[in-house]
């Protein structure tokens, strides 16, 4: 009888030890990331899938979801849309609830795919057009438009004499003319400076005719849109042919300006000395202007053994900040202890604002979210190339604040 | 003709019409059914993830492409680069009709067989102007005439509004006499849509090689002046096998757009054209069959390349860079090879396995 009593309860013990094991199960939280690590735009793409995956090894190594843990499925896809729409279908069978796009063609291809599908998307892409149709699609950051918008209004008040005589040189597709519009719209709305010409890039490695025909229209700024190799294509004719302002706004001279994905270090290493003097808009921070944000992406850089061209790439950056969003708005689901569903992720992501703010330190400002305003930081910093260095210039604004254009 | 309709050895017959019949015995017929059964039914009895019936809605809207590029480029012999540019135009002409009338018209969404066969008529018109080049030129010269058009395809796409300069153009999704076509169901839908697509234009192929026209096409591969001399018309055949070509490229065109719910130019590139050649000559230039086997082979190749780059990641960091140069390495020595010791591609290995496997009844 005691035999079998002591049976009993430990039958009762093991079964209530494994039923608390089972209680206590860790949660795996897949988040998809479907980018161009190889290809077209991996230079940007392959920092930016590091940035991702070692800052998801910080959330789990450093339990800061306690148990649970975050597995990121990061697939390349050659920045093909149909590779990506494969690597998305392959996430949703896996059970993906939050998701991280790359390239704008992709990002516009499968926006009805996100709305149907209901999942929170934070893609690379800051192209506005993301936003117009669709209801899931969150903006790391400001568009390109209001980069581009942003660099105009520091023309305007930084130059001296008259109005600015502005070229705008632009990647040929949507990227590249996705703010021209909105600048022109700007003009007409007050914007005090003339848009002389929009070039559209080809693949020419000589820019001659192009600059000598802006020079003879009187361009003093041009503006750029498009990616970094043919922005140090265009400064390096610049600098040969001596057309480089030695200072902003210098007269009879070019000073070059451009957007989030036109700049970086790797504009530096690609143009050389041709790069000074150029000026930057972008809402991350940089490893150059050392900070509590950049400290902490140098040393994660470093725990996971990334080279030093890895770790001070802005891509890098930004790939540790959407992460961030991603691991942000799980945590505060969990804290309300919401089950981890796309629509609770919705309401989370939503809701980031006002007190709720994320204060990303990899930011110049705070990631703001809600149903209507679905660009994450709303300020800009502009910065300059000095001794071969990106400095900052001036504050962090809010790009396009006095030339609001209606949509 | 046997009077046994199923074990039939020979190829004698007594009257045209028995030399027409594309199944020569009973037999040959139920195994096609067969075949035909098992296609349509699989899916239902095996679920696929719809990744991998993504995949397969791919490979089947490419073996709608591969026939039309085979009839011009392994029957006729014209040589055509911008197979792509067709594929496009039919996408393109779906893609305008849905941002001039909106993409959930009921001419987009109810009337998609319709859609599908206009999108296929103006990839025709398309390839019978693109063809008329074909009268003067021949070989490197064609080529690059149509590799041309492949260029001011892309240009006039990145260039023009109307096209939202490149950028995916929404379509809507379709409807079905069940109602609307959902999300759960669009892979297995478009699957049951392209296979039947896949079934008519083969057989329609297949019949088209018996008629004069067919034979003319071969005719004119082999030698136009012979042909000429037999009564053909030379330049109206050629331009014939674009128009035709051009038909199965829109279609297809318009099938990839319906699948993908947009049309993008990141779809219809030079480097797609190269595939398209790719597809034709490892599946077999001049063969219908080799129009089946080269679609699959290229697409579980690409599939089967990207899950080794994504396993070697794990025992070497480096293959990230590696993999920028595995995925053309891969393709273009799978083309290399087969050009090398199997010119007549995997069609021929079909004709082998079938030959040394069928003792009897004999064809002959």
């Amino acid at each position: 009888m005691k035999m079998s009593k002591r049976i009993l309860i430990l039958v009762i013990a093991v079964v209530a030890v494994f039923s608390f094991g089972v209680s206590a199960q860790a949660e795996v939280y897949k988040i998809g990331l479907s980018l161009a690590i190889t290809g077209p735009t991996s230079d940007a793409g392959a920092p930016y899938a590091k940035g991702v995956e070692d800052y998801f090894r910080y959330v789990n190594d450093n339990k800061l979801l306690g148990n649970d843990t975050i597995e990121p499925m990061i697939r390349d896809d050659q920045y093909k849309t149909d590779i990506t729409k494969r690597n998305f279908e392959e996430f949703l069978d896996e059970g993906m609830e939050f998701y991280l796009n790359y390239s704008t063609g992709s990002t516009l291809a499968l926006k009805r795919d996100f709305d149907e599908e209901k999942i929170p998307v934070v893609p690379a892409s800051m192209d506005a057009g993301n936003l117009i149709d669709s209801t899931y699609i969150f903006l790391p950051t400001t568009s390109y438009s209001d980069q581009t918008l942003g660099v105009a209004e520091y023309v305007v008040r930084n130059h001296k004499g008259g109005v600015p005589k502005v070229a705008m040189f632009i990647h040929p597709s949507a990227f590249g003319r996705a703010p021209v519009e909105d600048v022109k719209k700007a003009v007409e709305a007050g914007l005090k400076m003339e848009i002389v010409e929009v070039v559209e890039h080809g693949t020419d490695l000589d820019n001659t005719a192009m600059l000598q025909r802006l020079m003879s229209k009187g361009v003093q700024y041009v503006l750029c849109q498009t990616v970094q190799s043919p922005v140090a294509t265009l400064v390096k004719d610049a600098e040969r042919l001596g057309l480089i302002a030695s200072r902003f706004g210098e007269e009879k001279k070019l000073t070059f300006l451009g957007a989030h994905y036109t700049g970086g270090n790797d504009l530096i290493l690609l143009a050389g000395s041709a790069a000074e003097g150029f000026y930057w808009a972008t809402s991350f921070n940089l490893t150059s202007e050392p900070g509590e944000g950049t400290t902490f992406v140098l040393d994660l850089a470093k725990k996971y053994g990334r080279d030093d061209q890895t770790a001070n790439s802005h891509n890098y950056t930004a790939g540790t900040t959407v992460a961030q969003i991603a691991t942000e708005v799980i945590k505060r689901a969990k804290a309300k202890k919401k089950e981890i569903t796309r629509d609770n992720l919705y309401a989370e992501i939503t809701a980031m604002n006002g007190a709720n703010a994320l204060n990303a330190k990899t930011t110049v400002g705070p990631i703001t979210y809600s149903k209507t305003d679905r660009k994450g930081v709303d300020l800009l910093q502009i910065y300059s190339v000095q001794k071969g260095v990106f400095k900052a210039v001036g504050k962090p604004f809010e790009p396009g604040a006095a030339f609001k254009t209606k949509k | 003709m046997s009077a046994n309709r199923w074990l039939a050895t020979g190829n004698f017959f007594s009257s045209y019409k028995e030399e027409q019949r594309i199944f020569f015995t009973h037999l040959d017929r139920l195994l096609f059914c067969v075949l035909l059964a098992v296609l349509f039914i699989w899916p239902l009895v095996y679920e696929v993830s719809n990744k991998y019936m993504l995949v397969l809605d791919n490979i089947l809207i490419a073996m709608v492409a591969i026939i039309g590029l085979n009839l011009v480029t392994g029957f006729a012999g014209l040589i055509s680069i911008g197979h792509a540019a067709f594929v496009g135009v039919g996408a393109y002409t779906l893609a305008v009709f849905a941002r001039t009338i909106g993409d959930s018209h009921v001419l987009i969404t109810h009337a998609w067989p319709l859609m599908l066969i206009v999108s296929g008529a103006v990839g025709a018109v398309f390839g019978a102007f693109v063809g008329l080049p074909a009268l003067r030129l021949k070989h490197l010269y064609l080529a690059i005439a149509t590799l041309s058009f492949q260029m001011i395809f892309q240009w006039t796409i990145n260039f023009f509004p109307l096209f939202n300069q490149g950028q995916t153009i929404p379509v809507g999704r379709v409807y079905w006499f069940t109602g609307m076509v959902s999300r759960g169901d669009h892979y297995l839908f478009w699957y049951y849509v392209a296979l039947v697509i896949v079934i008519v234009f083969g057989l329609a192929v297949r019949n088209l090689l018996r008629t004069r026209y067919g034979r003319s096409l071969v005719a004119v591969r082999d030698n136009d002046r012979a042909a000429d001399a037999m009564g053909m018309n030379p330049g109206l055949t050629k331009v014939y096998a674009f128009a035709l070509a051009g038909f199965f490229a829109g279609v297809a065109g318009a099938l990839h757009a319906y699948l993908y719910r947009g049309a993008g130019i990141e779809s219809f590139t030079l480097a797609q054209s190269i595939s398209y050649l790719a597809m034709a000559i490892v599946g077999g230039l001049g063969t219908l069959t080799g129009s089946f086997f080269g679609p699959a082979a290229i697409r579980m190749l690409d599939l089967q390349v990207e899950n080794m780059v994504e396993w070697m990641k794990q025992f070497l960091p480096a293959a990230m860079n590696l993999a920028t140069a595995f995925k053309p390495l891969t393709f273009g020595l799978v083309i290399v090879l087969f050009l090398m010791f199997e010119p007549r591609g995997i069609a021929n290995w079909w004709r082998i396995c079938r030959t040394y496997v069928k003792l009897w009844p004999f064809r002959y």
